[in-house]
């Protein structure tokens, strides 16, 4: 209940819908002119759909009571039907309301306008024609039940039913208007209100003439009411509708009208008359609805050509803006239209292009630059005649008759024949962009011929390994890779001396594994297939973020340097032995003086014998002891020779790698005999890890040998303890081994001066041996000394390092 | 022999040397005393020397060096330098000098140069 209270529509409205439904009963009696029946036009079945169309659902049942008190109102006022008699009948009424109500929202939706034909349409059917079926057969049976007016139920039937479909036809559509309107004015301007008056003057005037009887033929009205239906629509047929119902109304009930006649024919007349107001009606209605919908047609293309003209503007604003050129052929190449920026560029207009004498096109033709003129030309004209997309860079030229590179391509618009309407074009301004690529291209060009010049090769490889770029002068002198060689790895095995290639690929692997930068020397095999040293510094190239993205490997030639290297060895060499030379000439001098002393000795000793053994009586006891003394100076001369030739037996060989070990282990087997028959005991102390040295062979045994021979004689002059002689190898330090000779002697007496030569504190010698030693083992990089050892004896030691380092 | 034999000093580093110089000039009747150093000479004086022979490359007081300090007390002493040193020889200091002999000298050259120089001393004492 409070449901239905809630929705309890304003109580004026629900007045005035009494109100109305009683004067619409007053109607319908006035109309019942049919004698015997008390059926006629029944307006308030208009009144009372149009309403249940327009109200809410929960709110009908306010309406239905309210319209129940008013026909009962109208009832007692009336027709003085048996009240239950017109309980049933106002039931019947307002189901046929409800069920039209029902069907039109069923069919039309909400909110019913009745705008548009379908609407019209159902509301006809639905409203008009279905709808007073219920109340027909309710009222009909009633009327037929109760006996009132002795009406039998299918006599009554068709009358009750078109009665109420006029009465719907007629009043629902102008209570629509009435309810829509309610609060709208009308917005009517001059100019209608003056169409307006005239066609009620005319409409009233042939409403007048036609229906009074003076002219023939009711509807005569129907082009008046077509008129207020085309010009003012469904309100304009609403309102004619209901004044023509008023006027045949007045007419019939004055029985002026054609529908007025004798009792006889009254019930056929009035038949007539409802078809007459419903075939208006529906005419009306039909033609309004159409006329609404060609209105609303019209308004909807009026909109989209206004929008159309907006998009259109946009466009074209859009257009201007575009920071490139933008033009349009027609299909046989005529410029049609340029847009600002062109115009502005060009200095000419579409229209400037008319020239006597020539085409648009040509006109156009002539602002190209003349280099691309001819090609611009057969390019757009074999566009044009094949309809391929047009592309091309030409230079265009300015208003200020400066010449621009553009970057121009067309295209054909077509149609859906695939016939060409139009070709439109796009054109950019590139003229920076192409003097940039040309300034960049230019630099790459000077770079290109740096690169070349630098008597360097020049290669990069990509991160994975990949050879990316290889100079001109790589090129020439080295060749392209051959077609399976793609990465570093491949073509450092291929072109890398074997003997150089592991050494320079661990250190290239480690370089490019580690990201750091490396250095190369190795041999190279050149186009020829001649290996020439080279050297290659490799350096990654980062970007921003620090990861590699190439290596660069510069290698230059270093054959010249290696072998003007070689060639300085070798001078060295030669100095080295020129140098020993013009000491050997010291040398001789002083072995001259060496052995000049005992050969003085031993001519004075001669002379001295002669002259003893001539004297008379010869002395030969003194003869013969200067005899003895010959002998002892002669020998003693012999072995000057002896030993210097002892010590200069060396002569120059390739150094190889040796085992140090196993030259001193040989030198003791040469020495053995010298040792055995001196009493002395030979000690060894040789370290077996050794690696192996380059060395001269021959000169390193002639200083191990001096260094027993030293160490032996140092030992001469002992008489008591033992003569042990030590030999030891080990390592000294990490590049360089070490060799000791150790006597138990007599030690030096001045361990620095015993490598001076001539310098001797023995009995026999002449100081050379250590001497030549020592410039033995500098040669090879090392170094000798002596010192007195700590309880008896001196060491002589030598180094031999064992990265050969060449000092000559 | 009631004549004195001349006294020669020898003056070399070189013990064979002195030996077989002194074998020598012995067997050509002289008096010989051998000397291994400068130093030796002088300490023992120069009284009964009638000539001098010394070596040149000594230790110490070379042979240049003692003839020229023998001439500052006998100028007339005859002084022999000999060299096993053939460059020394050659130098400025031995050109023009006789009595400069280069070992191995010749024997009887020496002697007879040494023999020269006592006659024409012993003819200058007797003109005396």
């Amino acid at each position: 209940m409070t449901s239905v209270w809630l929705h309890r529509p304003r109580l004026m409205y629900l007045g005035l819908f009494s109100a109305a439904y009683v004067l619409g009963c007053g109607f319908a009696q006035s109309l019942a002119i049919v004698p015997g029946t008390g059926i006629s036009i029944w307006p308030p079945a208009g009144l009372f759909i149009a309403t249940l169309v327009l109200a809410s659902g929960p709110s009908w049942p306010w309406w239905v009571g309210v319209g129940c008190l008013s026909e009962l109102a109208g009832n007692a006022l009336w027709f003085h039907s048996p009240l239950p008699a017109a309980v049933l009948i106002y039931a019947g009424n307002a189901l046929e309301a409800m069920a039209g109500a029902w069907l039109v929202h069923r069919f039309c939706g909400r909110p019913v306008r009745l705008e548009t034909l379908r609407e019209v349409l159902v509301f006809v059917v639905m409203g008009a024609g279905a709808a007073p079926v219920v109340s027909a057969t309710v009222g009909s049976a009633t009327l037929a039940w109760f006996g009132i007016q002795s009406q039998s139920f299918t006599a009554a039937w068709p009358l009750w039913w078109i009665g109420d479909a006029t009465g719907v036809l007629i009043v629902a559509p102008l209570a629509l208007v009435v309810f829509q309107n309610w609060r709208g004015a009308a917005a009517l301007s001059a100019k209608r209100w003056g169409e307006a008056s005239v066609l009620g003057l005319i409409f009233l005037g042939v409403a007048a003439l036609s229906l009074s009887g003076y002219l023939p033929f009711a509807y005569m009205i129907m082009p008046p009411l077509l008129w207020a239906s085309v010009r003012f629509e469904f309100k304009g047929a609403a309102i004619t509708l209901a004044l023509l119902a008023l006027i045949t109304a007045v007419f019939t009930i004055s029985g002026a009208s054609q529908f007025a006649g004798d009792p006889e024919s009254q019930k056929e007349k009035q038949v007539m008359l409802h078809l007459f107001l419903a075939i208006s009606a529906f005419s009306a209605l039909i033609v309004a609805a159409i006329s609404r919908q060609h209105q609303q047609a019209l308004v909807t293309l009026r909109q989209n050509v206004d929008a159309l003209r907006d998009r259109e503007w946009e466009f074209s604003q859009l257009v201007g803006m575009v920071p490139s050129h933008l033009w349009r052929l027609n299909p046989d190449g005529e410029p049609i239209f340029f847009n600002r920026r062109m115009v502005e560029f060009l200095g000419m207009d579409v229209p400037d292009t008319d020239k006597p004498g020539m085409s648009r096109l040509e006109a156009l033709s002539e602002a190209v630059h003349p280099e691309e003129a001819e090609k611009f030309r057969g390019t757009l004209r074999r566009s044009l005649a094949t309809g391929e997309p047009f592309r091309m860079r030409y230079r265009l030229r300015r208003f200020d008759g400066a010449y621009r590179w553009m970057s121009s391509a067309a295209n054909p618009l077509r149609d859906e024949g695939q016939r060409i309407v139009q070709w439109y074009g796009l054109c950019h301004d590139i003229d920076d962009q192409v003097r940039a690529e040309e300034a960049l291209r230019e630099r790459e060009r000077g770079l290109q011929e740096l690169v070349d010049a630098m008597p360097v090769n020049i290669l990069s490889f990509s991160p994975s390994g990949k050879m990316t770029y290889a100079s001109k002068r790589y090129l020439e002198q080295v060749g392209s890779p051959l077609s399976h060689i793609e990465d570093f790895n491949a073509l450092a095995k291929d072109l890398a001396h074997p003997d150089d290639f592991p050494t320079m690929f661990e250190r290239a692997s480690n370089g490019f594994a580690n990201g750091e930068a490396f250095v190369n020397r190795f041999r190279r095999r050149d186009k020829q297939g001649v290996y020439r040293w080279i050297e290659a510094r490799a350096q990654p190239l980062r970007d921003s973020s620090g990861a590699i993205v190439q290596w660069y490997i510069a290698s230059i030639d270093i054959e010249d340097e290696v072998r003007a290297q070689e060639a300085l060895r070798a001078a060295h060499e030669s100095l080295a032995r020129q140098s020993q030379a013009a000491s050997l000439a010291e040398l001789s001098a002083t072995i001259a003086h060496e052995v000049n002393q005992p050969l003085a000795a031993i001519v004075a000793n001669s002379h001295a014998c002669h002259r003893w053994l001539s004297a008379d009586p010869p002395n030969l006891d003194r003869a013969k002891i200067t005899a003895e003394r010959i002998i002892r100076d002669a020998n003693s001369a012999a072995e000057v020779i002896g030993r210097v030739r002892a010590l200069f037996r060396h002569s120059p060989q390739a150094r190889s790698p040796e085992d140090v070990n196993r030259l001193i282990s040989e030198v003791c087997r040469l020495m053995a005999d010298e040792i055995t028959a001196k009493v002395i005991r030979l000690e060894t102390n040789l370290n077996p890890g050794l690696p192996l040295v380059a060395l001269d062979r021959v000169q390193v045994q002639q200083v191990m040998v001096n260094l027993l021979r030293n160490g032996i004689e140092a030992m001469d002059g002992l008489l008591d303890g033992v003569r042990t002689l030590w030999i030891s190898s080990c390592r000294d330090g990490t590049d360089a081994i070490r060799v000791e000779v150790t006597d138990s002697g007599g030690g030096f007496a001045d361990a620095e001066r015993v490598f001076e030569p001539f310098f001797t504190t023995k009995q026999q010698g002449m100081g050379m041996g250590l001497a030549i030693c020592r410039s033995i083992v500098e040669s090879h990089g090392g170094r000798l000394w002596a010192v007195n050892n700590d309880d008896r004896g001196g060491t002589v030691a030598f180094t031999l390092p064992l990265a050969v380092t060449e000092t000559s | 022999m009631s004549e004195a034999r001349p006294v020669v000093a020898i003056v070399d580093d070189d013990p064979r040397l002195i030996e077989s110089l002194q074998d020598l000039l012995e067997s050509a009747n002289y008096v010989v005393r051998g000397y291994p150093s400068a130093k030796s000479l002088l300490d023992s004086g120069l009284a009964g020397v009638d000539a001098l022979i010394t070596d040149i490359g000594m230790p110490g007081t070379d042979g240049f060096e003692l003839r020229d300090m023998v001439k500052k007390v006998r100028p007339e002493l005859p002084v022999f330098l000999i060299t096993g040193r053939h460059e020394i020889a050659d130098r400025d200091r031995a050109q023009g000098i006789s009595g400069f002999f280069r070992k191995p000298f010749d024997a009887r050259a020496l002697l007879a140069a040494v023999g020269e120089a006592l006659r024409d001393r012993k003819m200058e004492g007797q003109h005396d």
